[in-house]
This record gives structure tokens, C-alpha cells and sequence, in this order.
């Protein structure tokens, strides 16, 4: 009850988190992925292409490009249009244009398990086994984002070939994030000149933004109050599973999601075929 | 702010609809599929698996496996436990337990299409080849296209126990099979006697029945034309003579990849646009 006030409370001022329960307008576009993968990175790039006079930080990147998971609803009513938001929900039919950002899920999970030990979802040393089949199980304290194959599945085959949909995939914007660019600016009809992408891909650069959040990441509704030893923005890298993910983890996450990857372009390292059913067979053995 | 006030003092009693507010329970069973896809039944049938010994109404039907849209978060807390409920919501990761009925778009199009002239939306001779591009659009009902809705839910769950898929043309077909496989997936004794019982007063005659008793009364039939059912043709492949080429050649564009993973025939020769589940989204270039 005392929750229901001060839910309540902050309903009626408009100062509460939008999560899931927002208003959508048909010129939005959403910038979307599963956590960690790229999507703050893609902020920065997208922010600093859009508004190339402005210097984009941590500290003005909420109101450029806000997200819906610290921002209130009276700070995305006040976002002028036409809004790029930043989510991280699976399929929400409402979201017409869609920029979605998908990683290696073998990467994903390592950069995750940091970002958890950074917001104390548990402590050091919390067996990294354990945390991959949390992962594919969607016993995360951030269940909400529903699991990576959930999350990625479910937009890619309902708009993957719409045209109101842009597939991005990490690794591809880490090889060559103007080219990348390029295609977001295409694909929201922003002049593409090659030295505004140059110095947007600059401007955002992980060195520069390791920079930024060293200076702002107290301030950052994302980083702030949580631990400072380990860095929000990690290693940059694509692949670096090939190293640190132990052989037995890398071979439940393929078999979990092993189709959706290769559907994807990511190769899977293990021998064996990922253990999914196509429909047809599920029919007739149930 | 009048309005906003209505809404919080009903939230704080808890009486506001559950919908994507509802709380959910390891245990919950869902029972979830695109509008007029055999919900209605399915639900009927697994109400009588439950009650197998009393009598089955609309009404009743409502309260053993009341929809998250029309009960209020209150009534859903005091359920008794495990829950079976009714969503029509495309992919929602809360709901853990799920029974999906799909069925063929082309059929759902022509159900679809008559039960809004029930419901007075449409006018009488409304002109299909105007109401199908919308469906198509899924600007004809509030839960996303037939394509987001059913994509989104096998996408994301087609490979997990939890998730049980039925075509509403098996179900047709084979009734005390499928419900079997329900029976099971609840935990319940598939029994076969019990099975025939739930089968038989879940007819499609049963139901017009009960629906010509209780249509006043049930949510999904007052205040529409009493001179249309509810439970209209109850059979399969009516879409393939209903409807338009054209119509029948729109739906197969936007859905076909995904109408075959399912096992449903293309008979219009369209090429579907779709990313047909698990198989090249990429663009050829970035492969």
C-alpha cells in the first residue's frame, strides 16, 4: 500500500521511470539491443553524428538520447522531436523504427558479469559457470530484458527484413564503425559526408570516452553510486570469449542459442549441432 | 489529471485491469495466442479438464481462466494457485508457462473480419480487399500484427520445455490428441474418459448454445449484433476460398517464411519478405 502512494506519487508528477510503460509518437526511433552490446558506444556515435556542435558527454547524453530505463516519463515528454531513445526491451510492437545492435552473446555474458559485479548484483569471485547458465536460464536480477536469444529473436524475426529496421551487429562497427555510421546516417536521412562520420567515430572513440567517464562517472545516472573500480566502458574488443570464456560456457551458449548465431554470422566453435528443434519435428513428437 | 486521479485511486485499490501490470508466478500457465485463433475454445476445453465434473459457462470460463484484460490485478491476487490464464500479448518474458494456439492467418483475416461486423466496427459488405491490408499492418487489433505477435513468441521461445505450441487446425483435426498434450503440459491425468468429457462440452455446438444463453451477459458478446455468433465457423481453411487472391497473396508476402516454419501450405505463388525463423537475417553484403 505504502508503495502503491508512492508510486502513485511520482505517477501523477510525471517523475517516474518509464520502463516498459511509455507514450510512442510514429516519428520515434529506438536504439535497440540486449545489455552490453554497444549500445552506449552507438549513443555516442549517433548523438555526436546528429549534433556535431554539441560536446556529448555522459552528462547531456540522457537528454539527447535518453533512456527509458532512468529517465522519468516528464523527461521523455520533454525530448524534442522526432526522439532517439535508447532501450533495451524485446519486441514492443509499438517501436516502428528500429535501430538494433547485437553482439556475440559470448562476448555479451563476460561484459556483463562485470557490469553486474559493478552494480553489486553480487560480489567477486561468483562462479563465472554459474553466471552463464543464470544467463541462458533468465534468472538475472535484469530478467526483465527477457534472455539474449529471447530478447534478439524476438525482434529479428518479427521486423528483421522490415524496412524500418536496421541490423547492426558489434563486431561490424568495431571493424569499421564509419562504415557502420554511414548506414545509420542513411537510414535516418542524415547527410553522410565523410568527415562529419570521421569525426563523430572520433569524438567517440573508447579511448575518449574512457576519458569522459573518468571525469563524469559520478554524475552518470548509470555509473553513479555504483563501484568505481571496475569501468563501465570495458575492453572495446570483439572476441575476447576466445581467451577468457571457459570451453564448457561457450558450449552451453551455443547450444542454447547456437541457431540464432549462425543465423547472425557468428561461428560457433563447438563440433556438435546446436540442440534446437525446427517447429515441424516439435509437432509431431510432442 | 481527473482522469490520471480515476486511474490512481483504482490502482491503489488494486482494481485496475492487470494487463501488463499483472504479477506472475512461477507456476501461472498461460494460455496465449493472436485473437481469433481458438483461444476461446482452448480455453473451454482446459476449464472442463479442470472442473471436470460441473457444467461449463462463458461466465465460468471467465473466472477459472480469466484474461489479463479484463480482470482486475485484485482478482488475479486471489486466484488460487496454479493459476491458467488467458493473454492475447505478444512475447512477454514474465509469462514462464505458455500454451500458444496459432492458426492459419488467412483464416484469422475472415474471423477477425465477421467478428468486427459483430462488434459493429465494420459495416456489413465491408470490402475485404479493404480490411486485409490492414490486418496485415496490425492496425485492426491492439496486440501487434498476426506476424510480431506469433513471430515473437515462437522466436524467443520455440525451443524451450516450457513453451507448448498448437495449431488451432490440429486441434481441429485430432481435439482429444492435442488436449492430451495439454492435459500433460498441466499436469493433469490425461485419462481418456476425461478427455471426452471436456471434449464434448467444448463442442462448437455446445458453445453457440451456451452463447445464445449468455451473450447478453459475457464481455466478448454484449453490445454487439446478436444476430452474428461469436462462435462462428469453428473449422479450418476457410481463408483459402473467403478471401481475395490478392488478399490471400498480401498475407502470404508479409508472413510466408513464417506460415511455412509452422507447417501452413503457401497457395499464392507471392514470394513472403519475411525473415523466415533462424535463417539468414543478414543482408547478403554483410554475411
Amino acid at each position: 500500500m505504502m508503495y502503491g502512494l508512492k508510486y502513485i506519487a511520482k505517477r501523477l508528477l510525471g517523475t517516474d521511470i518509464v520502463g516498459r510503460d511509455f507514450a510512442v509518437y510514429p516519428d520515434d526511433t529506438f536504439l535497440v539491443s540486449y545489455p552490453r552490446s554497444g549500445n552506449t558506444w552507438t549513443r555516442f556515435l549517433i548523438a555526436n553524428l546528429v549534433y556535431p556542435d554539441k560536446d556529448v558527454s555522459f552528462l547531456n547524453i540522457e537528454r539527447l538520447i535518453p533512456d527509458t530505463s532512468s529517465q522519468s516519463n516528464r523527461a521523455m515528454r520533454s525530448t524534442p522531436r522526432p526522439r532517439l531513445i535508447k532501450i533495451h526491451e524485446y519486441f514492443d510492437h509499438r517501436c516502428r523504427k528500429i535501430i538494433y545492435i547485437v553482439r556475440d552473446p559470448r562476448d555479451v555474458v563476460l561484459s556483463y558479469y562485470d557490469f553486474q559485479r559493478k552494480y553489486r548484483h553480487f560480489e567477486d569471485g561468483y562462479p563465472l559457470e554459474r553466471y552463464v547458465d543464470d544467463c541462458i536460464q533468465g534468472r538475472l536480477n535484469s530478467a526483465g530484458w527477457g534472455t539474449w536469444g529471447e530478447n534478439v529473436a524476438s525482434w529479428l524475426y518479427t521486423r528483421g527484413k522490415t524496412k524500418d529496421f536496421l541490423l547492426m551487429r558489434y563486431e561490424d562497427m568495431m571493424e569499421n564503425p564509419a562504415r557502420e555510421l554511414t548506414r545509420v546516417a542513411a537510414f535516418l536521412g542524415i547527410d553522410s559526408d565523410p568527415t562529419r562520420i570521421q569525426n563523430a567515430v572520433a569524438k567517440s572513440s573508447a579511448d575518449k570516452m574512457r576519458e569522459m567517464e573518468k571525469r563524469e562517472s559520478s554524475q552518470w545516472v548509470a555509473t553513479k553510486n555504483h563501484r568505481q573500480d571496475i569501468p563501465f566502458v570495458r575492453v572495446a574488443k570483439a572476441g575476447g570469449w576466445r581467451e577468457k570464456l571457459p570451453a564448457s560456457c561457450v558450449a552451453k551458449i551455443e547450444a542454447a542459442w547456437g541457431d540464432i548465431m549462425i543465423d547472425l554470422g557468428y561461428e560457433l566453435s563447438t563440433a556438435s549441432e546446436p540442440k534446437t528443434l525446427v517447429l515441424r519435428e516439435q509437432v509431431e513428437v510432442r | 489529471m481527473a482522469g490520471k486521479f480515476g486511474n490512481a485511486i483504482r490502482y491503489l485499490l488494486g482494481n485496475d485491469p492487470a494487463e501488463r501490470n499483472l504479477t506472475t508466478y512461477p507456476d501461472d500457465t498461460f494460455i496465449v495466442s493472436y485473437p481469433k485463433s481458438g483461444n476461446t475454445w482452448t480455453r473451454f476445453l482446459v476449464a472442463s479438464l479442470i472442473h471436470s465434473d460441473e457444467p461449463l459457462t462463458f461466465l465460468k470460463a471467465d473466472q477459472v481462466i480469466p484474461s489479463v484484460d479484463s480482470m482486475s490485478r485484485k482478482f488475479f491476487k486471489n486466484m488460487p494457485r496454479p493459476r491458467v490464464i488467458k493473454s492475447h500479448f505478444p512475447f512477454d518474458q514474465t509469462y514462464k508457462r505458455v500454451i500458444y494456439i496459432v492458426r492459419d492467418p488467412k483464416d484469422v483475416a475472415v474471423s477477425q473480419y465477421h467478428y468486427q461486423i459483430k462488434r459493429k466496427v465494420l459495416q456489413d459488405g465491408h470490402p475485404m480487399e479493404e480490411f486485409v491490408p490492414r490486418f496485415v499492418a496490425g492496425e485492426t487489433c491492439p496486440y501487434g500484427s498476426w506476424g510480431e505477435n506469433v513471430g515473437s513468441w515462437v522466436a524467443a521461445r520455440r525451443t524451450n520445455p516450457d513453451f507448448l505450441l498448437l495449431r488451432y487446425e490440429d486441434m481441429i483435426r485430432q481435439t482429444d490428441v492435442e488436449l492430451t498434450k495439454i492435459a500433460r503440459f498441466l499436469h493433469i491425468d490425461p485419462e481418456p474418459g476425461r478427455i471426452r468429457r471436456a471434449v464434448e462440452q467444448s463442442t462448437a455446438d455446445n458453445m453457440r448454445k451456451m452463447e445464445q444463453k449468455e451473450a447478453g451477459k459475457w464481455e466478448s458478446t454484449k453490445d454487439t449484433r446478436k444476430d452474428k455468433f461469436f462462435v462462428r465457423s469453428a473449422k479450418a481453411g476457410e481463408g483459402k476460398t473467403a478471401l481475395p487472391s490478392a488478399c490471400i497473396a498480401q498475407i502470404e508476402g508479409a508472413w510466408g517464411g513464417l506460415m511455412q516454419y509452422l507447417g501452413y501450405d503457401l497457395i499464392s505463388g507471392q514470394t513472403p519478405t519475411d525473415a523466415r525463423v533462424v535463417e539468414s537475417i543478414l543482408e547478403p553484403a554483410s554475411r
